[in-house]
């Protein structure tokens, strides 16, 4: 047994510190610090503390960067960053006592003390092992990216730090619909989100790069070459198209009933485009990491690409739904589609790319222009992946009049209502046409 | 990390070592509000200190300033205030002296002429995003509670990117983004959006033994017995109903009295001499003399 946090630990990372004056840049939490940040967080959530997901990710990195080693510590940093009203503090002391040990008057060291929770029953089935099997060919490589590199094993040496015990927590809620998940435990799925990729199939650029068995004869490489060998050409060099992923466009509902979903698949979104940044798309071949543009829609259409990049998706999500005026006044997905098309689709940013769009199809304008602007979408788009939460019902028929407008424009319809049914959305994305 | 950075983090390498640095301005913090400051000047967040009047919110952040060795600017929340008066405002006078001269050298003079650098009146709020550093400025937004919510939205704005838009000039984006302190009486709920993007720290009414030595620091004469004494006199006054219970401004204020007056004991008699530097209203003392003098001092041995 450790009797401190140990503070190997804690590695080194590059946590975008939010332009603080003088944040560190080492202080990333470590993945088992999240999780049990995140779980003591929805614990309070559930008891009425207003802890959302910026504020418990703050308590990991203040954590991350004390280094408590005493309980009382450990209660100065979350109370810092988790309590927000004075009537707040009564329940913030009796969890965090039922959660880490009642003595705060003691400076009894942390991990000494802390069953975090109990070790609850291990789930022996990790959720990328419960989908059916990927389907051959393009999907494949986008699967792989899930199974994490060697980076990723367990440190032997943490194993029995009481975060430890809570990772499995994140895989149970793997299952859990979005709608049924508060905003703790959604950020309790960060880091199996993380080790997803959204991969979309290649398409060839007008650019090409060596390659020994490429298609076409290159030339000036031959000749080039042939330079090194007394002019005499002995190999012919040859050049294949350079591929490269397509883009993904995203079209989000963010209208209130979307509201769960939208907020998960925002987060998914960011965190696969975090996720493995630094690590190369595998196999470069068929399919490959996708850099994907994203708007957001409820009745008017908002492009927030570069907002992703830089902030937390809730902090761009509440931004989006201000800047909506009438975040409950219905859903107009053709008249949004319509700008989309207008303004960015059709000129080019729609053109060759897999467009998702993550809506519940709940129309409340006119179905008859969601059905045109799908139309002229399908016309410029490679392929359309249509997520609908709705779906994961079996008797799901698409009658809500937007759904069934929209229907025979797309090319695949998944739920991804869930961390588990995102296997399927990822297969769809990436299959080709 | 800059050098600035890299010089705070040595040091103040923990919250202990900053809570020496306060105690050595003559502010006394706990453990949690020490805890809360460090995080704030280490995560470059905002911080939001909440608590009734006199608790110690103000001088928290002077306190802070003084601990690490850097510029306070201060902004005094009031209803009704404004960009202009937070921000900047555009030296209108210079201006004028300024077109004035054009006009009489004859030297030809565009607009854009007028709007630079020059002519800008810093604000506070402006002040401390130019503050060239190496230190982060500490920025006091003070009784932001008084301030109505167009300005907290302002100021969500300005806090979430750090820069401002100055249309004349374009933006200007913090080099060292200072530490910004909000202080509230919870006159008013503060917005959701300002809240979350603040670590918190409620600073409640301390107890008779902190007072005793935030008294010892504050009024340097003052014995143990007798800062022990006013410390509990203020405990029991603060348990009747008065329309302003004193707080530890008044305990201060009132053992320095008890000093001037030769005082090294706090008696019955003692007490009555220096009332009034711990109750402001007439009601209140009269409230005092019901239940009597007597029952709110600690007896003498
Ligand atoms: N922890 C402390 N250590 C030393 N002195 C303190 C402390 N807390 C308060 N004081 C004293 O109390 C006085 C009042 O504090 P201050 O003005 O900061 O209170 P405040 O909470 O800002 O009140 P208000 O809401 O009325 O503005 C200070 O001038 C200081 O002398
Ligand atoms: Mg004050």
């Amino acid at each position: 047994m450790t009797d401190h946090f140990p503070a190997g630990d804690f590695p080194a990372g590059d946590f975008p510190a939010g332009g603080g004056a003088v944040a560190a840049a080492g202080d990333r939490p470590a993945s088992d610090v999240a999780a049990v940040t995140a779980r003591f967080g929805a614990q309070l959530h559930d008891a009425g503390v207003p802890v959302d997901p910026g504020r418990c990710e703050r308590f990991a990195r203040a954590v991350t960067l004390m280094r408590p080693r005493t309980r009382a510590e450990l209660y100065a940093c979350g109370l810092a960053t988790l309590v927000s009203g004075p009537d707040q503090i009564e329940i913030y002391d009796r969890l965090f006592a039922a959660a880490f040990g009642i003595s705060l008057e003691q400076s009894v060291p942390v991990s000494a003390a802390v069953p975090v929770g109990e070790p609850g029953p291990r789930d022996g089935s990790p959720p990328s092992a419960t989908s059916s099997a990927p389907p051959p060919g393009r999907a494949g490589a986008a699967l792989d990216a899930r199974s994490g590199g060697p980076g990723d094993e367990p440190d032997p040496q943490d194993a029995e730090m009481p975060w430890r015990t809570l990772s499995s927590d994140a895989e149970r809620l793997a299952d859990r619909d979005f709608a049924d998940l508060s905003a703790a435990e959604l950020l309790q799925l960060e880091a199996l989100m993380r080790q997803r990729a959204l991969a979309t199939p290649s398409r060839r650029t007008r650019r090409y790069r060596p390659a020994a068995a490429g298609s076409r004869p290159d030339l000036r490489m031959t000749l080039r070459q042939a330079r090194r060998t007394a002019g005499e050409p002995v190999q012919l060099a040859r050049r294949a198209p350079r591929l490269r992923p397509r883009r993904l466009v995203v079209l989000c509902d963010i209208s209130g009933s979307m509201e769960p979903y939208a907020r998960a698949m925002l987060q998914l979104l960011y965190c696969a485009s975090q996720g493995q940044a630094g690590r190369r798309a595998p196999g470069r071949g068929a399919t490959g990491r996708a850099r994907a543009e994203v708007f957001t829609f409820a009745t008017r259409l908002t492009r927030i690409t570069a907002e992703l990049a830089a902030a937390r998706p809730e902090t761009v999500l509440a931004r989006a739904g201000a800047a909506a005026p009438d975040w409950s006044g219905g859903t107009r997905i053709g008249a949004s589609l319509k700008e989309f098309n207008d303004e960015f689709g059709c000129p080019g940013l729609a053109r060759g790319a897999v467009v998702l769009i993550i809506s519940d199809g709940w129309e409340t304008g006119d179905a008859a222009q969601l059905g045109r602007q799908m139309a002229r979408l399908s016309r410029v788009a490679y392929r359309i992946v249509w997520a609908n939460p709705r779906t994961k019902s079996p008797r799901y028929r698409p009658e809500v009049s937007g759904m069934a407008a929209a229907w025979p424009y797309c090319d695949a319809v998944v739920s991804a209502h869930s961390l588990n049914a995102i296997d399927d959305l990822i297969t769809a994305l990436a299959a080709s046409a | 990390m800059s050098a600035a950075a890299e010089d705070l983090q040595g040091r103040f390498p923990d919250a202990a070592a900053l809570a020496a640095a306060l105690d050595g301005t003559g502010y006394l913090a706990g453990d949690a509000l020490a805890t809360a400051l460090f995080l704030a000047v280490r995560m470059g967040q905002p911080i939001l200190l909440e608590g009734e009047p006199g608790v110690g919110k103000t001088e928290a952040a002077k306190a802070l300033a003084t601990g690490i060795g850097t510029t306070l600017v201060r902004l005094q929340c009031y209803e009704g205030i404004a960009a202009a008066e937070a921000l900047y405002e555009w030296n209108y006078p210079r201006q004028l002296l300024a077109i004035r001269l054009a006009e009489t050298t004859g030297e030809a003079l565009r607009e854009s002429d007028l709007f630079t650098d020059d002519y800008l009146l810093a604000r506070p709020l402006l002040a401390a995003l130019d503050h060239p550093g190496p230190l982060p400025a500490v920025l006091l937004i003070d009784e932001i509670d008084r301030a109505d919510d167009e300005f907290e939205a302002f100021l969500f704005e300005l806090l979430a990117e750090s820069a401002v838009t100055i249309p004349e000039l374009g933006t200007r984006r913090a080099t060292v983004p200072p530490v910004v302190i909000l202080t509230s009486n919870r006159t008013r709920d503060l917005h959701d959006a300002l809240k979350r993007r603040c670590l918190y720290h409620w600073i409640g009414y301390p107890g008779p033994d902190r007072v005793a030595a935030i008294i010892r620091r504050r009024v340097p004469g003052a014995s143990g017995r007798l800062a022990g004494q006013v410390a509990e006199s203020v405990r029991r006054l603060r348990d009747l109903d008065l329309n302003k219970p004193p707080g530890i401004a008044e305990a201060v204020n009132w053992a320095t009295a008890l000093g001037v007056f030769g005082d090294s004991e706090l008696s019955p008699a003692s007490a009555e001499r220096t009332l009034s530097t711990v109750l402001k209203y007439s009601e209140d003392e009269e409230a005092v003399h019901r239940v009597g003098l007597a029952t709110l001092v600690v007896p003498n041995d």
